[in-house]
């Protein structure tokens, strides 16, 4: 009864923290460009996700390690500084546009401009960290970020022929804007996979003190719960794609409009539900990077970590919290557009995932670590063809983009 | 065992289960006989030599510059004092009883104003 | 008989010639075994070396190696059987023929 309790939060906790500033803005900036023909982008990078996930809480489970303290015990050290300066690069992009999320929401409730909330926001989540439970922050603010679902209802309530949303599920060619396809695409894929998601993933399965009785309930949770979190996604492409496209708006270069996207709907509740469902997403996803950037340190230099820990008990790894969270607030601070980093950062950590994939592939597939609960070849398989997708196009579709826009 | 696969880079944990650090280098003694493994080796120093001896120099004048004259020397775990080698490598020996922690006691003193340790 | 020490990570991956300066592989790994309170070393382990340190002494990274003809051979290297007197320049104390290949 206990397990079936923890799994149906887990799943909840899952889908609740699935939507955040990058797959929110991609989702929105595909519907608005193209309909709904990036549909199958979204599909494709959470069937992806899913997979990782799963991989990440069986490998915790069975082998007992992270996967940073694996890559480094494994790979030795020269090999782990660089993934190590690769994802903590990455994650510090990420981490800064998530702060700006949070700060745009508080814009759009006060006017206040985003910097300005910047260094407070930091210290929210500071604050949240140093006082806060493992279980308070995985289980609290995902629950909270539930709020996000009124993407779902209102793409329900827009009535969309759902025929043309299943069509937008297959791969096909744009007609028009072609760099600015792929690169989205890229940034799609790249939102859904960042490696701090289940990098996490396995610390949390540590923090929780997950054995081989969870392998079940991983699976579970990583279907069920990445699977709804993707329907969150597609729902936000759904209703930017009915919302803007038939007024005319076919680009966005700024987030501001999105503050309007659900009051079709629900008038001044629109506004309100938006507002709180970027704020909410956003906290709680930096919240999960900070916390990540410190597991990252810390495993990886063998130091004691643990968010139930109390600081005293690890000093090191509370620093490299604080550090990471005020750190990634000041580009914010300083004026950089939250959305052009949030784009910029998705498609850097498309780029970037062979080096953060690939040694986790290999170590799914070590008897050492993981014994008979190895990967299988359609595992193995489904995952390096979806990374080596989405290298290349980033490869492809970054100068592109950069030179193009 | 194997050493590189089974020993190098793997968690070290105290007496008492707490987390010291990684087994960042091993030293071989090589006099008559077969080369022995003599200790395992810990701390930034090791760390940096392996990503070049230049870089090494560089981040051991840095540890005296704070730490004072020994502190640019790697910490070295005499290899009788390893009790067990299994997913972790566990040591006969308290965290307490070593410098390795000393970075995060001064952290403790200083941000968060606890008593030292005894 | 003079002691002198090895750092082991300094070693590996270090490339072992023979006595005519001929490349025979790469340090991946050394074998030691317990006699009585001393942790000593009964053989070397040479091969080919991956992008990714250590990639080639697993089965995985070999059969990778394998599909792209790259792994070479591996050998069991006794320990008397490596002169390590230059840590950046071992050199094998026998011919490559008396060496076990590792599968």
């Amino acid at each position: 009864m206990k397990k079936i309790f923890e799994i149906s939060l887990a799943i909840v906790t899952s889908i609740g923290g699935f939507l955040e500033i990058g797959s929110l803005s991609t989702a929105v900036q595909a519907g608005v460009g193209f309909g709904f023909q990036l549909t199958w982008a979204i599909v494709l990078g959470t069937i992806c996700v899913i997979f990782l996930v799963e991989m990440a809480g069986r490998f915790a489970a069975v082998s007992h390690h992270t996967i940073p303290d694996a890559i480094r015990e494994r790979f030795g050290f020269n090999f782990f500084v660089i993934a190590f300066l690769t994802v903590a690069i990455v994650n510090f992009l990420v981490l800064s546009a998530e702060i700006g999320g949070v700060g745009l929401a508080l814009q759009f409730a006060t006017g206040v401009s985003y910097q300005w909330w910047a260094i407070p926001v930091a210290f929210a989540a500071w604050l949240l960290l140093w006082k806060g439970t493992f279980g308070l922050i995985e289980k609290g603010v995902s629950l909270l970020g539930l709020i996000t679902l009124c993407f779902v209802v209102a793409a329900i309530l827009l009535g969309p022929s759902w025929k043309e949303v299943g069509a937008g599920a297959i791969p096909t060619l744009p007609d028009h804007d072609r760099a600015h396809y792929w690169f989205l695409c890229v940034s799609i894929l790249g939102a859904s996979i960042s490696p701090y998601l289940f990098f996490f993933y396995s610390s949390g399965a540590i923090e929780d003190k997950w054995d081989k009785s969870y392998l079940w309930p991983n699976r579970i949770i990583a279907v069920l719960g990445m699977s709804f979190g993707g329907t969150i996604a597609v729902g936000a492409l759904i209703v930017a794609a009915m919302v803007f496209r038939p007024r005319g708006i076919e680009e966005l270069s700024a987030l501001y409009p999105v503050a309007l996207i659900l009051t079709p709907q629900f008038a001044f509740w629109g506004f309100v539900l938006v507002t709180a469902s970027i704020g909410i997403a956003c906290f709680g996803a930096a919240l999960e990077l900070a916390l990540e950037q410190a597991y990252l340190v810390a495993q990886g230099f063998g130091w004691n970590w643990g968010e139930d820990l109390p600081p005293a008990s690890d000093p090191g790894f509370n620093l490299v919290h604080t550090a990471a969270v005020f750190l990634s607030a000041l580009p914010i601070a300083a004026g950089l557009d939250p959305f052009k980093l949030t784009n910029f950062s998705m498609a850097l950590t498309a780029a970037s995932l062979p080096v953060s994939v690939v040694p986790f592939l290999f170590l799914m597939n070590d008897e050492a670590f993981v014994g008979e609960f190895r990967n299988g070849w359609f595992g193995n398989g489904a995952v390096l063809f979806i990374i080596a997708l989405g290298f290349v196009l980033a490869v492809v579709t970054i100068p592109l983009q950069v030179f193009g826009s | 065992m194997n050493l590189i696969r089974d020993v190098l880079d793997k968690q070290v944990l105290d007496r008492d289960q707490k987390k010291l650090g990684k087994v960042d280098g091993l030293v071989l003694v090589f006099g008559k006989g077969p080369p022995r493994v003599a200790f395992i080796e810990m701390g930034s120093v090791v760390l940096a030599r392996r990503l070049g001896p230049r870089f090494g120099r560089v981040v051991a004048r840095f540890c005296t510059f704070l730490g004072g004259e020994g502190a640019g020397e790697p910490y070295r775990v005499p290899w009788s004092k390893v009790k067990d080698v299994g997913i972790d490598v566990e040591i006969d020996l308290a965290i307490a009883d070593t410098p390795l922690d000393d970075w995060q006691e001064w952290l403790r003193k200083k941000l968060l104003r606890r008593k030292a340790r005894a | 008989m003079a002691v002198r020490e090895v750092h082991l990570q300094q070693v590996l991956g270090a490339v072992v010639r023979d006595r005519k300066g001929r490349r025979v592989g790469r340090l991946e790994e050394v074998r030691a075994e317990a006699h009585g309170a001393h942790l000593e070393v009964t053989e070397w382990h040479l091969g080919s070396y991956a992008a990714f340190e250590r990639l080639a002494a697993w089965s995985i990274g070999r059969a990778v190696l394998n599909l792209f003809g790259a792994a070479g051979h591996a050998y069991r290297v006794p320990w008397d059987k490596l002169d390590l007197k230059d840590v950046k320049r071992p050199v094998l104390r026998c011919p490559v023929s008396d060496l076990e290949v590792i599968d």
